[in-house]
């Protein structure tokens, strides 16, 4: 026994013995290896267009420029990136460096850095996503959401010689495709990627409710509006009548993200409202078709473009060496490489100024872009619902919310007026 | 003959051992307690600690996006007696645990009673159902997803038969909770006919045979004399499955993520992990956590004690 108990304690010494003569750590808690560099984490996330490749060989271009950072990579169990970083942090473990996760709680709890304006002299929109004036994403990029991609050839065959510029005409197109045995719109949720459904509402809230009241979701969180509001309730309604019409084959909500672009490309439908995010895998992976794209239309023909500025890296505030961290950081979003990397993979419009995408993006991405320059000419650029980061962001929670109601929207479970009580009822919840 | 003969084995007295002196005995429990510590501490540190804090945080309002954390009381339990979300989400679970505890001992039974033959073609359709138990539950979920979605396996198959709208098996509303339920009894069949056979290879022959002399149907035979002989593998099949019923996640995550629509497949275990990590509500799912333990806890119990007594009245 007292053997034993000899053998125990030398051990425990031994083990705590390894700590002496370990290289100090460096400023700001980081510890540093033998060459001196700092290993700061970076949480990443895979699909099929961002592979390990993609991102490797994005890390290596920024790890050159800031060569004192040595990254280890951390990849997300799926998509829903936002969610693993918050099972991170809740272990302790939040990552030095994160790609694309939602500041919305982590920068409100101090968990986040923020960037100066001096760091942000590069983007175009440096003010995009601020939380209480500061900015903790750097705002990289833009994503128009939705852009109404179709299948031209369909469009053809029922006779359809136009886009729709007014929200009658596309009842009219839609109309003309169902009576000819087409299904109007192609929208998926199922799976995991219940988000996938949320794009016809997107287009609807900009039109109707963010056009007259761009502020609107601020609005909300300051309690001086609600859902059940009747130009909410509205947009709502424009998907019920969808489903109703049975311009929407409820059907479709089985289909994962991924289904849901193959039905698309397979020709089960006409119009598919996504994220430009589409655009390059449509024209890198051709359909049998030509693929067109307009944004989704308003009541009176005015344009609306609504958008999403952000979505890039943000720094913890407990990082090994948050200027490090966020000098990376920077270099990873602003290095020409990583956004033509972006663009092809992604289909993003860099928000960074001077940045012109590659010559040979093809047509789809190119008639996107058309979509969001021409709605910067015209200073129709609106939030995309349920997209927005910042001040006025939905609270933590509540985007799933709404995309499962829209599934009640569009099974006919639920009208309008009681997806927009469920709404104010869970915002209710998630900021008690 | 070989049983009697084994009981008198049993019986028959041993030498007796020279008496243990005082002094030997406190350094032997020192020693079994060192080679017990490992296993409690680990017990301790990764469910004891655990369930102790998650109590502890059930009586508050953490959320670490949102501090301070203040004590609320039962604020949390009081709440959920009114959460119209957490009575779905009971509701789901207990039809999900009562459709796979039905279906998959009655189908695991059935196929045990088929299968409990000694030639090797039954050894390897043994293996064979029990593969699903053995995969993760993911990847199962993916396989059914793959067969039940609107375009999959399932539907095209019916639309080639001339069915032309074949049911929505996920995206239904009415239809998804069971579609979920049914993945979940597949996926436990393998496990159940496992028991069962090992159940019904320590039926003797003996008694079949006698009460088959003594003129007794085939289903006479199953119901007085191989079903309470049953009674052990019963128990642990339903104990297992009532345990896998009420800690549903996984397929609900893959397959339907709580949809389609509001609540329609949520459980219990799903609600916790969305509420503790989508809403950031850690003290609210506390309390939904302590709520499903003791749920669990008290129907496992009670299942239990109901069918170990009828083990011994039979």
């Amino acid at each position: 026994m007292r053997r034993t108990l000899i053998f125990g304690l030398a051990a425990v010494l031994a083990a705590a013995g390894c700590g002496v003569g370990e290289t100090p750590q460096a400023e700001g808690g980081a510890s540093a290896s033998a060459g001196g560099k700092v290993e700061l984490s970076f949480l990443v996330f895979e699909t099929p267009n961002l592979n390990a490749a993609f991102w490797d060989a994005a890390i290596a271009r920024a790890s050159a420029k800031v060569p004192e950072v040595t990254i280890k990579k951390l990849v997300t169990p799926n998509i829903d990136r936002t969610a693993y970083a918050k099972q991170l942090d809740a272990a302790g473990n939040l990552p030095d460096i994160l790609q694309s996760v939602n500041p919305a709680g982590f920068a409100q709890a101090g968990k986040l850095a923020p960037f100066t304006d001096e760091e942000l002299k590069n983007f175009i929109a440096p003010k995009a996503g601020a939380i209480g004036g500061k900015v903790y994403q750097l705002p990289y990029n833009t994503q128009v959401i939705p852009v109404v991609y179709y299948n031209k050839d369909m469009f053809a065959k029922a006779g359809i010689t136009a886009t729709p510029t007014t929200y009658q005409e596309l009842l009219d197109i839609s109309k003309k495709l169902k009576d000819g045995g087409t299904t109007p719109f192609i929208v998926g949720g199922g799976g995991a990627d219940t988000w996938a459904d949320m794009y016809p509402l997107t287009g609807t809230v900009a039109t109707d409710v963010y056009k007259t009241t761009p502020d609107w979701l601020l609005q909300r969180a300051q309690g001086k509006v609600k859902f059940t509001d009747p130009d909410f309730v509205a947009a709502a309604k424009k998907i019920e009548d969808l489903a109703k019409n049975e311009y929407i084959d409820p059907a479709g909500l089985s289909r994962s993200y991924a289904d849901t672009e193959q039905a698309f490309r397979d020709g089960k439908g006409a119009m598919y409202p996504m994220g430009s995010w589409f655009a390059t895998s449509a024209d890198a992976n051709k359909p049998s078709f030509e693929v067109g794209a307009f944004p989704w239309p308003t009541d009176d023909g005015s344009p609306v473009t609504p958008t999403f500025t952000g979505g890039g890296t943000l720094v913890s505030a407990t990082a090994k060496n948050v200027e490090l961290a966020k000098k990376w950081a920077l270099a990873f979003d602003e290095d020409k490489e990583n956004n033509d990397a972006f663009v092809k993979a992604d289909g993003s419009i860099p928000a960074i100024k001077g940045y012109t995408p590659p010559a040979d993006m093809g047509p789809v991405y190119n008639a996107t872009v058309e979509i969001y320059q021409k709605g910067m000419q015209e200073g129709s650029i609106f939030d995309a619902f349920s997209q927005e980061a910042g001040d006025g962001a939905l609270p933590p929670g509540l985007a799933d919310k709404a995309a499962l109601g829209v599934q009640d929207l569009i099974t006919g479970k639920k009208n309008a007026q009681q997806f927009a009580e469920f709404l104010d009822d869970e915002y209710a919840k998630a900021t008690q | 003959m070989t049983q009697t003969t084994h009981r008198e084995t049993r019986v028959t007295p041993r030498p007796a051992r020279p008496p243990r002196r005082n002094g030997r005995f406190l350094p032997a429990l020192g020693r079994f307690s060192l080679f017990a510590l490992p296993g409690l501490l680990a017990y301790t540190l990764f469910v004891l600690v655990p369930i102790g804090m998650t109590g502890y945080n059930s009586l508050t309002n953490l959320n670490p996006f949102n501090p301070p954390t203040q004590f609320v009381g039962l604020r949390n339990y009081v709440n959920l007696l009114s959460d119209a979300e957490f009575h779905q989400a009971l509701l789901n679970t207990v039809i999900i645990t009562a459709i796979i505890t039905v279906l998959a001992n009655a189908g695991g039974l059935l196929i045990a009673m088929l299968l409990d033959r000694p030639t090797k073609l039954y050894v390897l359709l043994r293996g064979v159902f029990f593969t699903p138990v053995v995969l993760s539950s993911v990847v199962i979920s993916v396989i059914w997803q793959a067969i039940l979605t609107d375009d999959g396996l399932l539907n095209s198959a019916l639309r080639g038969l001339g069915v032309d709208e074949p049911p929505g098996w996920l995206s239904d509303p009415g239809l998804a909770i069971y579609s979920i339920a049914w993945i979940m009894a597949w996926q436990m069949l393998g496990f159940c006919v496992v028991v069962y056979l090992a159940g019904l290879q320590g039926v003797p022959r003996e008694l079949n045979e006698a009460a088959s002399i003594d003129g007794a149907s085939a289903l006479q035979r199953f119901r007085n004399v191989t079903w309470p002989m049953l009674a052990p593998a019963l128990t642990i099949n339903v104990v297992m499955l009532l345990i896998t019923g009420f800690k549903a996640y996984d397929q609900v995550r893959v397959i339907t993520n709580g949809g389609p629509g509001n609540g329609t497949t949520v459980t219990m275990a799903f609600q916790v992990v969305q509420t503790a990590f989508v809403s950031n509500r850690i003290g609210y799912s506390s309390a939904l956590a302590a709520v499903m333990l003791a749920i669990v806890a008290f129907i496992s119990v009670v299942v239990l004690r109901f069918l170990q007594k009828r083990e011994v009245s039979q």
